[in-house]
């Protein structure tokens, strides 16, 4: 089966400052491999600052890659940093859903405005899809006319995820999006991601560090430590025997 | 005495054409040395009470309450710039959202060595300097920071979510405050380094008895060192004891709720199976239900229910809910 996400050999620097007027590379990201088939879900874990807010947010196209492939059922959508096809088939949820949402916008007009650029859909087939959408994720047809700054960072959580699955996507990338959540709406989002999956065969990139969740929804996993991929396999099998000290310490705890 | 002792606390919104109640007649006291955690649907007003507590809700929030207690003194009769500067001194806050609290023009030295007391520094002013600036480097290394030079030459935007929280708890125990509000503060932060913050936390409290206000959801590591557990639903306290009886025995059925559907509570659980989780969701606070704000959602309703459940107290142990689950 050809996988719907793969990426070869990705790499990618940042310019730091170092004294006054010399600059440094800090590389961010450095020949991070994988393959993600569809219906599956890939965790990816790591320290703080190792890359993985990086990775999901090259994947998704809001930044560019210095090198490497990144290729969509088969075709290659970015070659060595120049994004080929711009698809709305990979969406990402940004670990902090307040900056990505215009504060100036309602929920509605935020949404539209998507539909819009994006689909065919006339003004009432809009009007329909949002509210399908906002109960989908678990809100009311009524917090559509709220404005970002009016929900609590638990309700924002899911006004993103509405956000990123409108479009019908095939690869959703999370990055830290349960964190934020408490158990109970956590469960709830956990099984409506689960059940996605199962019904329209979604895939997921799983950026998080809650490891219960790593080992309850993932089937594969990568551990990145300073941009580096140290560990990629079959999540069932890294927990039990993980190579790395690093990976066995983010794994034991 | 009593620490800090908030009684029918409530925070209302003014839209212009209506009131809203988003936090109704909560009460919570916690004493010298003690640790609270504060827990409850996203949404049900956890951050308002921190933030009404602090005094940094903007002029559209009415705050209003029988009393706020610090230490005896009263906080809502104290004039504003004198409560500003009791709170400043005492009490400190890590935010839920920490890229927006660091100041994006500044770099983290400036903003950690701002939060570094006058008083424990000495000599000249270049000595200083070099103190602070080894006060900083301690700081961040005791919140898990070791490339402490790159980070303090950074500003927020270049460092990932979970420094940028690091650096805010750094900041806020650089005071030594008699009380920490700490809201959601290692949601971004790997499992070994939750655990070190967590350990450091634990350590300040036995050592230097800092009082800690927690809000949080990992209820399984709060539940072993806090010593109060207060639950929160659609702005009402709907469970608050000592925290062994209240995860030990919940007999609220929310919290029976919350404390179930962690994945942690289901070890077991079969891969990609379904976990645990109320139906429905929590209700906006325009068009709250009638009587227990659960009850649209509460596996136990009964017809009762739609008169609003009063608090009744077993033995320090309150429970909003016509029906206590019993025990087992
Ligand atoms: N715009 C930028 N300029 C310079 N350095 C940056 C920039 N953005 C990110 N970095 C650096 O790249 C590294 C990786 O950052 P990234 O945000 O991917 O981390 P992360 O793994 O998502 O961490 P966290 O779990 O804390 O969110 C960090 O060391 C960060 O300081
Ligand atoms: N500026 C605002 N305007 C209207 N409603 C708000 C505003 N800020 C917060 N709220 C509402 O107040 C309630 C409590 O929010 P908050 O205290 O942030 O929740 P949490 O318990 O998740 O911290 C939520 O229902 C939220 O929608
Ligand atoms: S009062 Fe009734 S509806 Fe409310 S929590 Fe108790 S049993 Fe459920
Ligand atoms: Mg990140
Ligand atoms: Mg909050």
């Amino acid at each position: 089966m050809q996988p719907i996400l793969k990426v070869q050999a990705l790499n990618k620097q940042y310019k730091t400052r170092d004294g006054l007027f010399r600059s440094r590379f800090f590389s961010a990201l450095e020949n991070v491999s994988f393959c993600l088939n569809k219906g599956e879900t890939l965790a990816v874990i790591g320290e703080t600052g190792s890359g993985k807010s990086t990775l999901g947010r090259i994947l998704a196209g809001a930044e560019a890659s210095d090198r490497g492939q990144i290729l969509l059922q088969g075709q290659i959508i970015e070659d060595d940093g120049k994004r080929i096809v711009h698809s709305k088939e990979l969406r990402l949820i940004f670990q902090d859903p307040m900056k990505s949402l215009n504060p100036s916008l309602t929920i509605e007009k935020i949404l539209s405005e998507i539909l819009e650029l994006n689909t065919q859909l006339n003004e009432q087939q809009r009007r329909d899809k949002i509210n399908e959408t906002l109960l989908t994720v678990g809100l009311l047809a009524e917090h559509r006319n709220y404005y970002a700054h009016m929900f609590s960072g638990g309700q924002i959580q899911r006004v993103a995820l509405a956000r990123a699955i409108i479009l019908d996507p095939l690869v959703l990338i999370l990055d830290e999006a349960l964190s934020s959540l408490d158990p109970s709406v956590r469960a709830q989002t956990v099984n409506l991601l689960l059940s996605l999956q199962r019904k329209i065969g979604l895939s997921y990139v799983l950026i998080t560090n809650h490891l219960s969740l790593v080992r309850h929804m993932s089937d594969s996993l990568l551990i990145l430590d300073q941009g580096k991929a140290i560990e990629y396999g079959k999540t069932s099998e890294l927990f039990s025997c993980a190579q790395s000290k690093q990976g066995q310490r983010l794994l034991s705890c | 005495m009593h620490l800090l002792d908030i009684r029918n606390l409530t925070i209302e919104l003014n839209t212009g054409d209506h009131v809203i109640r988003a936090v109704d007649k909560v009460n919570l006291s916690l004493k010298e040395g003690e640790v609270h955690a504060l827990v409850g649907e996203s949404g049900s007003g956890k951050s308002l009470i921190a933030k009404a507590l602090m005094g940094v809700l903007n002029e559209r929030w009415q705050v209003t309450a029988d009393r706020i207690h610090w230490q005896g003194v009263d906080l809502m009769r104290l004039p504003p710039e004198k409560r500003r500067k009791l709170i400043g001194k005492e009490i400190a806050m890590i935010y839920q959202e920490p890229s927006s609290c660091l100041d994006p023009t500044a770099k983290i030295f400036e903003q950690i060595a701002e939060s570094i007391p006058e008083q424990g520094l000495s000599g000249y002013f270049w000595q200083r300097k070099k103190q602070r600036k080894q006060r900083a480097t301690a700081l961040l290394h005791k919140v898990g920071i070791k490339r402490h030079t790159k980070v303090l030459d950074s500003y927020p935007h270049e460092l990932s979510e979970g420094v940028c929280q690091k650096v805010m708890i750094a900041m806020a125990i650089a005071r030594s405050p008699k009380l920490l509000i700490a809201d959601e503060p290692t949601t971004a932060l790997e499992s070994t380094t939750r655990a070190q913050i967590f350990r450091l936390l634990k350590s300040l409290n036995q050592l230097k008895s800092m009082s800690i206000l927690m809000i949080s959801h990992e209820l399984a590591e709060l539940n072993d060192w806090t010593h109060g557990l207060h639950v929160l639903y659609c702005g009402q306290m709907v469970e608050a004891g000592p925290s062994k009886k209240v995860f030990g025995s919940p007999k609220h059925p929310y919290t029976q709720a919350l404390i179930k559907s962690s994945p942690e509570h289901n070890v077991a659980l079969e891969h990609k199976s379904e976990l645990y989780a109320l139906k429905g969701t929590i209700p906006t606070l325009q068009h709250l239900p009638i009587g227990c704000r659960l009850g649209p959602r509460c596996p136990q309703a009964q017809k009762d229910c739609v008169a609003t459940p009063q608090a009744n107290d077993f033995h320090g142990h309150t429970v909003a809910c016509h029906f206590p689950l019993s025990q087992k």
